[in-house]
């Protein structure tokens, strides 16, 4: 758990593929699936979001969709007003994260408990989501932007190439990016929970009492790493506007926050890969069981995941983890027993 | 009836009018407490007399009804848990508040990290992890120790942080005798360099540190005197005696 994350190998795989999709995936892979992936790609990011907060801040919330919609919505009409998407990018993180401090403060510093605190980020994104579909009328247009109510904000534009609003990123180069995107993220989250920070971070998810008694201020604490979920959850979601070039208030349903916090109790709190694997596995199953037209495909998730939450309770990647040092042990002390007896006493 | 000198000196904690409600039940009544730098006190009482609520009322995890706290003759009634710690408290609370997911030395180092810097850090936690005896668990996570070896991390968290007051609250419960032993000179150790209370009830382990005695009861300071008086004192033995008559009946 100490060791440093430069001597991780698990750290360097995850970059490794990450970076070897980027280059061969449009190579090797055809357009139509590469788009595909570009969706997972996205909601990663999404899922990374809430992983963090979770797993490694012991916030849990139900509100991610907030910022994932709060992000697409600044996207849109920043990108449409100002004809450039660099901008927007940086807007997309800066404004969710700032809202996430607001909010955080709010929850933290007025000393919440966790199930209120599950309440008011729930609520914050119901008031937004009833907010965005209330906004049909003429007079609700931000920088010249109509907000559309429920038909939402059409046309939003393709990342362009900085300072060049004209040079439009192709589907591959599109796709190159988002995985740019997702890489960079994982490993500033890395590096973050790895250091100090993250690991007081840890310390007060184990225990807020203990970590308070040494004397770190828990409330400032949190608030930096709500904040920080804030702005990754926005961001993803004005890569999802722009991949879609549209936007509605669905990006703030409970739906969107359910799915994030599905997909990584699948995958399993404490991890970032998990997550990640959490948003593939789920959302191809989805797609797959929408085409078969058998079921609701929620109604299908919603059981995959109860047998998922029984099953696994700690979610895929810890308990194949688990699975993989019990054998590693057994396998260890299998060859240990069959080997000299100074095998064994080594083994001390 | 006290015999606590009463110079007007500077104190490392003083309270006065002291009160904790809790609805109807006043767990601690109008305590005037004063503890001089570098002092060891014992601090007794039957269950239920108020003991860590008194601690929790002087680290600011309860804000007191009424009353108040000056540390290093400063007031810290209000002030966060963490803003008092940082006025150099340091606490073992009766049930262990440790960090049970994670290392040992983590547990530690998270503590010297506070105030030093990460190679500071660093070596801070591996003496004091040395000295409090516990280099063979370093590595273990502190949810699988035993509840003694648990209330020895505990303690080397509240050391690794070099506090000037340090409250432990009965921090030989569930130890062994070698580990009891071993706290006994840890406590004595840390009193050459800091201010201690220590809340017990196990009479062995007082004896090997006691010196001047404040017992508790309902809430309230029933008694303040050198161990060997209290421990003659008719009147405590049967506020202790009564209690044990109450939770027989
Ligand atoms: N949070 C609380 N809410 C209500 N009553 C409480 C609370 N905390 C403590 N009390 C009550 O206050 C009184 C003092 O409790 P406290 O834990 O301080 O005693 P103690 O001297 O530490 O006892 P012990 O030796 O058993 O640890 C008890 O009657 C207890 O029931
Ligand atoms: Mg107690």
């Amino acid at each position: 758990m100490e060791k440093p994350l430069t001597r991780d190998p698990g750290f360097w795989i995850m970059v490794g593929i990450g970076l070897a999709l980027l280059v061969l995936g449009p190579i090797f892979i055809d357009m139509f699936t590469i788009m595909q992936i570009t969706q997972y790609v996205v909601l990663s990011v999404f899922a990374l979001s809430l992983a963090y907060i979770w797993g490694f801040g012991g916030i849990l919330s139900f509100g991610q969709a907030a910022f994932f919609g709060l992000g697409a919505y600044t996207f849109a009409v920043s990108s449409i007003s100002i004809g450039d998407t660099t901008l927007p990018l940086v807007l997309s993180f800066a404004i969710p994260a700032a809202f996430g401090v607001a909010l955080g403060y709010f929850m933290f510093y007025g000393k919440l408990s966790d199930v209120y605190l599950g309440v008011v980020t729930m609520v914050v994104t119901l008031i937004f989501w009833k907010l965005a579909n209330h906004t049909a009328g003429p007079e609700y247009s931000i920088a010249g932007v109509r907000l559309g109510g429920f038909n939402g904000i059409p046309s939003i534009p393709t990342i362009n190439f900085p300072g060049q609003p004209d040079a439009w990123l192709d589907p591959a180069q599109l796709f190159r990016f988002f995985m740019a995107v997702l890489v960079v993220v994982y490993v500033v989250l890395r590096i973050l929970i790895a250091s100090d920070f993250g690991r007081i971070s840890i310390g007060i998810r184990e225990n807020e009492t203990r970590a308070a008694l040494l004397g770190y201020d828990i409330r400032r604490h949190k608030v930096i790493v709500f904040a920080l979920g804030s702005g990754i959850a926005g961001l993803s979601g004005a890569m999802w506007a722009t991949y879609q070039s549209f936007i509605d208030p669905n990006a703030f349903s409970m739906e969107m926050s359910a799915k994030a916090l599905i997909w990584v109790m699948a995958g399993g709190v404490g991890t970032l890969l998990g997550p990640i694997l959490g948003v593939i596995g789920l959302q191809w199953l989805t797609l797959k069981l929408g085409m078969m037209e058998l079921l609701n495909s929620l109604v299908v998730l919603g059981a995959i995941m109860m047998v998922l939450v029984l099953a696994l309770p700690k979610g895929l990647v810890p308990t194949v983890k688990s699975a993989c040092l019990a054998g590693w042990a057994l396998w260890r002390r299998g060859r240990g027993v069959s080997a000299s007896a100074k095998k064994v006493t080594s083994d001390d | 009836m006290t015999e606590t000198p009463k110079d007007e000196g500077y104190r490392i904690l003083r309270t006065s009018g002291l009160t904790m409600r809790f609805g109807g039940v006043t767990a601690v009544d109008n305590v005037d407490f004063e503890l001089r730098d570098g002092e060891l006190r014992c601090l007794l009482g039957p269950n239920g007399a108020g003991k860590s609520t008194f601690f929790k009322c002087l680290t600011g995890q309860l804000v007191p009804t009424e009353g108040r706290v000056l540390l290093k003759e400063q007031p810290i009634t209000g002030l966060n848990t963490h803003e008092i710690v940082n006025m150099g408290v340091g606490i073992k609370t009766q049930v262990p508040n440790v960090f049970d997911g994670i290392s040992v030395y983590e547990n530690v180092r998270l503590s010297a990290r506070r105030k030093h810097t990460v190679r500071i850090a660093r070596d801070v936690a591996e003496a004091t992890i040395e000295k409090c005896g516990i280099r063979h668990l370093i590595r273990r996570e502190v949810g699988q120790l035993a509840h003694g070896q648990r209330q020895l991390v505990e303690l080397a968290m509240v050391l690794a942080a070099s506090p000037d007051l340090i409250l432990l609250d009965e921090p030989a419960a569930g130890m062994t005798g070698d580990e009891r032993d071993r706290l006994a000179q840890l406590v004595l150790e840390a009193a050459r360099s800091a201010a201690v209370i220590v809340v017990e009830h196990d009479m062995q382990f007082i004896r090997q540190i006691a010196k001047f005695v404040t017992v508790f009861n309902r809430g309230a300071i029933f008694r303040e005197a050198m161990i060997d008086d209290i421990m003659r004192d008719r009147a405590v033995q049967e506020i202790y005696l009564g209690k044990q008559a109450d939770a027989a009946a």
